[in-house]
Formats: structure tokens, sequence, C-alpha cells
């Protein structure tokens, strides 16, 4: 299969290079699977997560993402617009916007028209059971529900990545199986998904399992 | 400030008159005194149809202590506009002609009395010109005027009207070389001729406004800065979703000129009670008139919108430069 992620010697360090956050990761990912990192809280999984997104940049080694040189490339905007799809342990939706606009937050990068956003927007929460929910605002959605809105946003642009953060850790059990259930069938389509978590039921519905200790990524 | 410029301009300029001659190095027009016959020197003058010299004062009438009072003859009323649309010209040393709004206000009709600085006065007419501050004010003879102010002989102000076709650049120029104790006035822009308070007033109305137009910059810049903190989570989102620094800035500069344009609808429709509200003090009602024009509302709302975009740009600028991971992370 095409390698979709390619990680060597990756290393992060923060305050001046008094915290080593990551310490020599190497990974490699190919297209379509379903991967999941495992380490307990501090051991530098979210920060892993961010640099494969782009939201940060490594200190050293090369990570490159579906062709993309993240430590070299000028636009990572445009990177994260189009070929991530981030899911975090809080929904991080936007109180005062229904479900629907929500869900078309990341779509005004693409320039749609407002029709093409809102039938988009429908479809996607189809695709997560909530296409009932979509002129509701958070507030008035479970906990389940809204991250499954976060899902349908982390979707908006048809990215052929998703990372995934802690995303049943707000969940009750009944909640977390469905979203899980929902990331497999994004998977089966074709997804690349990395999901970083410390719960091991959640972690073993992946491909693959990876262990993080020490800011270093060892296989299970 | 441009209601009380405006109300100037109707006491130099007005009826048929070209111009208005007042004496020069005044600090304020008021002030000005003529000897009465530079008048008749002035009406010798080839270019001149008609001068009028008329005598200025302000007495407390009612409850309006500031009440404009000219002292003027009867023939001479078309130069200065004024027309009696009831009853008839003064005729007598202690008849008076009064304004159409200060004939309402006071309640005063033809044959009424009005008592001016101990002399009672009998109304013969009521007068209406094209100048509401005017129209808050009395009209007697020059002589009583003069009498009353120990100023015989002497004028506050000439109204000057041209002959047809007369050069009134070429004539104000001979008229300021040929008597150098006196300045012409052809337009309110030449104000500063002879009111140097006027301009003090608009320098300090300016630097009034200015300061506040600052306060509200750094309110706004306040407000939208404490919106930007107690969102940071959300910016970060939006970052992680591929929003451009660009898209986040120009969203925060929107969400400020927003703000300073709502704030803008409420505020004019307060202004303008407040206005109503201030114009009920005859102190007020009787010197100045609110000037509530398109212009000023247009006015209003380029200021908030400068003032959103301005006061917003710092804001806007820290929203737009926070890393997006860092940003996620904020509790």
């Amino acid at each position: 299969m095409t390698k979709i992620m390619d990680v060597k010697n990756l290393v992060k360090t923060f305050e001046h290079g008094l915290v080593r956050a990551l310490n020599g990761v190497n990974l490699e990912v190919s297209e379509s699977e379903f991967i999941a990192i495992m380490g307990p809280s501090g051991c530098g999984k979210s920060t892993f997560l961010h640099i494969l997104g782009g939201l940060e940049t490594p200190t050293s080694g090369a990570v490159v993402v579906d062709g993309i040189n993240i430590s070299e490339a000028k636009n990572l905007d445009n990177f994260r617009a189009r070929k991530i799809g981030f899911v975090f342990q809080l929904h991080n939706l936007i109180p005062v916007l229904t479900a629907r606009e929500n869900v078309q937050i990341p779509m005004f990068e693409l320039k749609l028209s407002g029709k093409e956003r809102n039938e988009r927007a429908a479809k996607l929460l189809e695709l997560v059971g909530l296409e009932e929910r979509g002129d509701f605002v958070p507030p008035k959605l479970s906990g389940g529900q809204r991250q499954k809105v976060a899902v349908a946003r982390a979707l908006a642009n048809d990215p052929r990545i998703l990372l995934v953060d802690e995303p049943t850790g707000n969940l009750d059990s009944a909640s977390g199986h469905e979203i899980i259930q929902i990331f497999q069938t994004l998977n089966r389509n074709g997804r690349t998904i990395v999901l970083v978590t410390h719960d091991k039921e959640v972690a073993e519905h992946a491909n693959i399992i990876y262990y993080m200790k020490d800011g270093q990524i060892l296989k299970s | 400030m441009n209601g009380l410029t405006i109300s100037m301009e109707g006491m130099l300029k007005t009826g048929e008159a070209n111009f208005s001659v007042a004496q020069s190095g005044i600090s304020d027009f008021i002030f000005s005194r003529i000897k009465e016959n530079r008048t008749h020197e002035i009406m010798q003058l080839e270019a001149v149809e008609k001068a009028a010299g008329v005598l200025m004062g302000f007495y407390s009438i009612g409850q309006n202590p500031y009440v404009i009072t000219w002292g003027t003859e009867k023939e001479d009323f078309p130069m200065l506009g004024i027309n009696i649309i009831n009853g008839s010209p003064f005729i007598q040393e202690f008849d008076i002609i009064i304004g159409e709004v200060a004939s309402k206000e006071w309640n005063k009709t033809i044959s009424d009395k009005l008592t001016i600085k101990e002399t009672e006065f009998t109304i013969t007419g009521i007068y209406r010109t094209a100048s509401i501050y005017q129209d808050k004010g009395v009209v007697l003879q020059l002589r009583k005027l003069q009498e009353m102010q120990s100023q015989e002989g002497y004028v506050t102000i000439i109204y000057v009207q041209l002959k047809e076709g007369a050069n009134i650049e070429e004539t104000t120029r001979q008229i300021e070389e040929k008597f150098p104790d006196l300045v012409t006035i052809k337009s309110v822009s030449e104000l500063g001729k002879v009111d140097k308070g006027l301009e003090t007033l608009d320098a300090a109305t300016m630097a009034v406004s200015l300061l506040a137009v600052i306060i509200g910059g750094i309110g706004v810049t306040n407000t939208i800065m404490m919106s930007v903190y107690k969102r940071t989570r959300e910016i970060g989102v939006l970052r992680a979703v591929g929003w451009t620094k660009k898209r986040i800035l120009t969203m925060i500069l929107g969400e400020s000129i927003l703000l300073c344009l709502f704030s803008v609808l409420i505020g004019l429709p307060v202004g303008v009670l407040g206005t109503k509200l201030l114009m009920l003090q005859p102190i007020i009602r009787g010197v100045l008139e609110p000037i509530l024009s398109v212009e000023a509302f247009a006015r209003a709302i380029v200021v908030a919108f400068a003032v959103g975009l301005v006061g917003g740009l710092y804001p806007a600028y820290r929203a737009s430069k926070l890393p997006p991971s860092e940003a996620l992370r904020y509790e």
C-alpha cells in the first residue's frame, strides 16, 4: 500500500530545549490504515498529532504527510484545509452556531457557494446520524451528538487523513462506541485514521496499535 | 459646532447684503465698534448700492438671558432680510418688533409690552428672517439701542449690497485698503477674521471630539481583546480546520466594525434625544441651534467605522498571530 505518512527521527522541544516532548520518533503509515497511538498523559501524543496535522513544526527530523514536508511547507493552512480532518477530545464547536453551520466552517476555505455548503453539511450530518439536528446549537445537543458534529466538521472538506485526539474521553461508553463505529466505517471507505488515546478498549478498534513513552514510539 | 457657525453666519451675512463689514483686529465680532459715518463713506463707493449700519446687543428677556437685539432703521429691513409678517415696523422711540420664534416662546403679540433693561417697549410687529437665530431676537430703532448701550454714533456691523455686476472681491479689497480699521466678511470661511472665539471654540470642540474618539477606540480595543481571549480555543479550532491568518484577521476586524456600527445605531437616536432635551434649556435655546443634518449623521457613521477599524486592528492582529496548537491548549 502507498505510504501516506513518513516520520523520521522527529524531535520536538519546548522552552528553548528544556522540555523534550518528542525524542526521535519514527513512524510509517500506509494509506487507509487505522492506527492508534497509546500512552499516558504528557507522553507527547497530542504534540505528535499536532505536528502530523501541521499545527506545529518539528524542531528537527523529517515529517512528510501526503507528499507535504511539514518542516519546509510554506502554507500549512491550505494543507490543513484540504488534506487533514481534526477531531479533538473536547468537541470545540462554536456554541452560537447551529450544528449545520459548525460543519460548514472548514468549507469557507474552499470557496463553495452557500447552497453547496448547505448540501454538503446536510449529507455529513446524515452520515453521522444527525440529519434531524442540523438546526440545533451545541448546548442543545448531548455530548455524543456534539462529538458526532465535530466528526462531521472534520470531514467537511473530504480529507484523506483524520487525526483524532481522545475522541471518547468525555463520552459515556455507548456514545463512545458509536463514535468509534463511525471511524471504523470511514476507515473501511478508505480514509487513513491516526487516533491517540490512553484507553486500551478504544485503541483495540484500530488495525495497528503503537505505544508512546518518553517521546518515542514503540510498536505493540 | 456647525450650528454655532451657521448662527454666526446668519448674523454676518443676511438679506440682500453681499457681505458685511466689521472692526478689524477684534477677538469676537460682538465687540466690533465702527463709527456710524463709515456707513455713509462706504455708500459713496462706486460699486456699492446700499450700506446699512446695525448695532447689536444681547439682553436678558423672559427666560432667555442672551436674546440678540438689533438696532437699525426700518428702511434697512430688506438688507437684513427682515420681513414683517404681522403688524408694522416701529415708528416711535419705544416701538419694537420681535422675531416669530421669540413671539411664540414668550407668548407675546402686537400691542403687548416687552421690557428690556428696565425700558418698556410696545410690540408693533412680528418679523421673520431666513435664520431661526435672528427670529429668536428683537429689533428696535438704531438710535434707541445706541442710547441704551451708550454707543451713540457707533454701529457693530455694516451690511453692504453691491450694484448689479459689481466685483465683490475688488470692492472688499478696496474697503479694506481705504479703511484699515475695517475688515470684510464674505462667507463663513472668513468668520475667523472677526471671531477668534469661534476658532477657539472650534479647536476645543475638535479636541473634545478627538478625545472621545480615542477613549471610544480604547474601549473597542479592550472589548474585542477580551473577546479574543475568551475565544482563544475557538480561534485555535478555526486555524486547525485551515482558516488562514488573513481570514481570522478579517473576522475580528469585521466584528469590531459591526460593534461600532451597531453602537452608532443606538447612539444616534440617543444623541438626537439628548440634543432635544438640551434645547429645552432656555440658556441654550436662545444661542445655539442644533444641525441634525444627513451630513452630521453620515460623519458619525464614518467615525464609528474608523473607530471600529482602528480599535479592532490590534486584537485582530493578535488573534491572527495565535499559534494554533497553543490556542487549542488554552484553558
